[in-house]
């Protein structure tokens, strides 16, 4: 049984279509990447998962069940996007409180510890920085013990150091068997902390793979030499390319098989071809390949 | 939900503009008018002010706590994202208004009992026991409507609304109930709104027993209107504030 489960499921608002027939079936177990731009419909989506939202159609499965019924059953804890506490409760009140609301929670101390609380226990909410608000909120994440963790762009407000540590911290809790799901703009978290990623835009998943297959997917490499004055016909029918870019007298080709299309340009074509370079494309290439064709 | 009691009872506790409202004000009024006032004598009734006063600043007092514990607060957690974080988590919505009006009750016990104290031990109020365990539960199981009207106004509106509303709510209700100034010297048309305000209601049972007169009929059934009525609105907004967009 997948721990959760998109089938056709649309959701708009007026007439924006934020999600648009998304399928999307994740086993237990995983750790998933949503990855997208600004206005994606990743909250959309994770905030139809969670039951706070209603599909416009289609249907969500969290282990089986609704979403309603899995968190009554406590088997889901998550991150919003946005979201304060209570300022007059301490950091231990208040993780305390969410705790008990489960039926089979973490012990307090385990909880503090795995979010890095320990020493802010006692500090009322409202005296707290972005970053330990944000902690805070992931452990009421995982306050309640959850096999499905979701995460809506956690580590928005740390920084470098704090989000290192967040994604140690992750690790750790996922490497017990759970299920994570988070959303990012952020392409290097998505590869790092993964070990799948869904992009997605204007509502719809544009790729799923591992990273490496993402990258490789939207012709991974790139081919680049010095044209100079040198016509460019036939460079876009060489093996492998897929796109052809002049920028600054180098013509750069987008191949899925940098070797066929080397051989080629030295064999097939009578262009003196100077100062080569091959290149992995970064993800970030594929991100924004991805993400921008319409 | 014991727990949910705990620390919604504790956040108020913490709050400085609940005490300064709803502690000090009746408090701080009630030994200021008992000492200028306290001595006189309520001519039909041959009750002292000071008892009188007792009762209308603790039920200004348990009134304010009332709305003040569930307006703001409940607008502001729709707002900031803490209703979301627990719709996220096993609580039921039900667990979550009982809680709710269970605290704002609970909440109105200090000004009741400092105000109460503060008759006794500053001017010498006694009332037998009987009249004594009536008033108490009267004065507590009364303040329920407002409670419920608090909650309605938290649910349908913003932070920013909600805080006048539950201003106006609070000191309105009091004002025109009769609890700052006694009916007889209102004019008329304040007068004939007066009477039909849960807060006069209320304020009216407290007076009745403290003379040693049962409560009339037209003050518990007016409060029990207005009961029902706010209960069932403040159900209404509470659904259409927790449903699913
Ligand atoms: N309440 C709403 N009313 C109208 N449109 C909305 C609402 N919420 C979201 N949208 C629109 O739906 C689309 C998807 O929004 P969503 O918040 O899901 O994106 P996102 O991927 O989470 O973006 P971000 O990375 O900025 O958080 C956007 O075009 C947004 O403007
Ligand atoms: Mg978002």
């Amino acid at each position: 049984m997948n721990a959760i489960s998109f089938s056709k499921v649309t959701r708009a608002y007026g007439d924006v279509l934020a999600v648009d027939g998304l399928d999307l079936d994740i086993p237990p177990g995983r750790t998933v990447a949503l990855l997208g731009p600004n206005g994606a419909g990743k909250s959309t989506a994770i905030n139809m998962l969670l039951g706070l939202l209603r599909p416009t159609s289609g249907q969500i499965k969290i282990f089986g069940e609704t979403p309603e019924r899995a968190i009554a059953r406590g088997d889901v804890g998550a991150m919003l996007q946005e979201g304060t506490l209570i300022p007059e409760l301490t950091v231990a009140e208040t993780v305390g409180f969410v705790r008990s609301l489960y039926p089979d929670p973490l012990p307090l101390d385990e909880i503090l510890r795995m979010a890095e609380l320990t020493d802010l226990a006692g500090r009322r909410a409202g005296r707290l920085s972005g970053g330990q608000t944000q902690r805070v909120r992931f452990a009421l994440a995982i306050a309640g013990a959850p096999r499905l963790l979701i995460l809506d762009e956690p580590t928005a407000a740390m920084d470098v150091e704090s989000r290192r540590a967040f994604w140690d911290n992750i690790r750790a809790y996922a490497a017990q068997g759970r299920t994570v799901l988070f959303a990012t703009h952020y392409l290097e978290e998505a590869d790092e902390n993964s070990d799948r990623v869904v992009v997605i835009a204007r509502g719809r998943i544009v790729a799923d793979g591992t990273a490496a297959e993402i990258k490789a997917g939207v012709g991974g490499q790139t081919v680049s030499f010095t044209l100079g004055t040198q016509s460019v016909a036939g460079l876009d029918a060489l093996p492998g390319v897929m796109a052809v870019e002049i920028t600054s007298g180098r013509a750069v080709l987008r191949t899925s098989d940098p070797d066929a299309t080397v051989d080629a340009l030295y064999r097939k074509t009578t262009l003196d071809v100077r100062g080569l370079e091959i290149a992995g494309a970064d993800l970030e290439d594929a991100f924004l390949a991805l993400t921008q064709e319409s | 939900m014991l727990k949910h009691i705990k620390i919604e009872a504790l956040r108020m506790l913490r709050n400085k503009r609940y005490a300064v409202f709803v502690v000090a004000f009746p408090l701080g009024f009630y030994l200021l008018y008992s000492n200028l006032w306290g001595d006189q004598v309520d001519a039909t009734t041959g009750v002292k002010a000071s008892v009188i006063l007792m009762v209308s600043m603790g039920a200004y007092g348990a009134l304010a706590s009332s709305i003040m514990s569930t307006a703001v607060p409940w607008a502001q957690e729709r707002e900031s994202g803490w209703l979301r974080q627990l719709q996220i988590t096993p609580l039921p919505s039900w667990s979550f208004i009982v809680t709710k009006l269970v605290v704002s009750m609970l909440l109105t016990l200090p000004a009741l009992v400092l105000v109460g104290l503060a008759a006794v031990l500053t001017q010498g109020v006694s009332l037998p026991p009987g009249a004594w365990a009536g008033l108490v539960v009267a004065m507590w199981l009364g303040v329920i409507p407002f409670a419920a009207l608090g909650l309605a106004i938290g649910s349908l509106t913003r932070p920013d609304t909600a805080q006048p509303l539950a201003m106006i709510g609070m000191f309105g209700l009091a004002l025109l109930g009769g609890l700052w100034i006694p009916l007889d010297i209102m004019p008329e048309t304040m007068r004939s709104i007066a009477k039909v305000l849960p807060s006069n209601d209320y304020a009216t049972i407290g007076w009745q027993i403290v003379a040693g007169e049962t409560p009339s009929a037209s003050a518990v059934l007016g409060i029990l209107g207005w009961g029902v009525a706010l209960i069932a609105f403040a159900i209404f907004a509470f659904r259409r504030a927790t449903v699913r967009a």
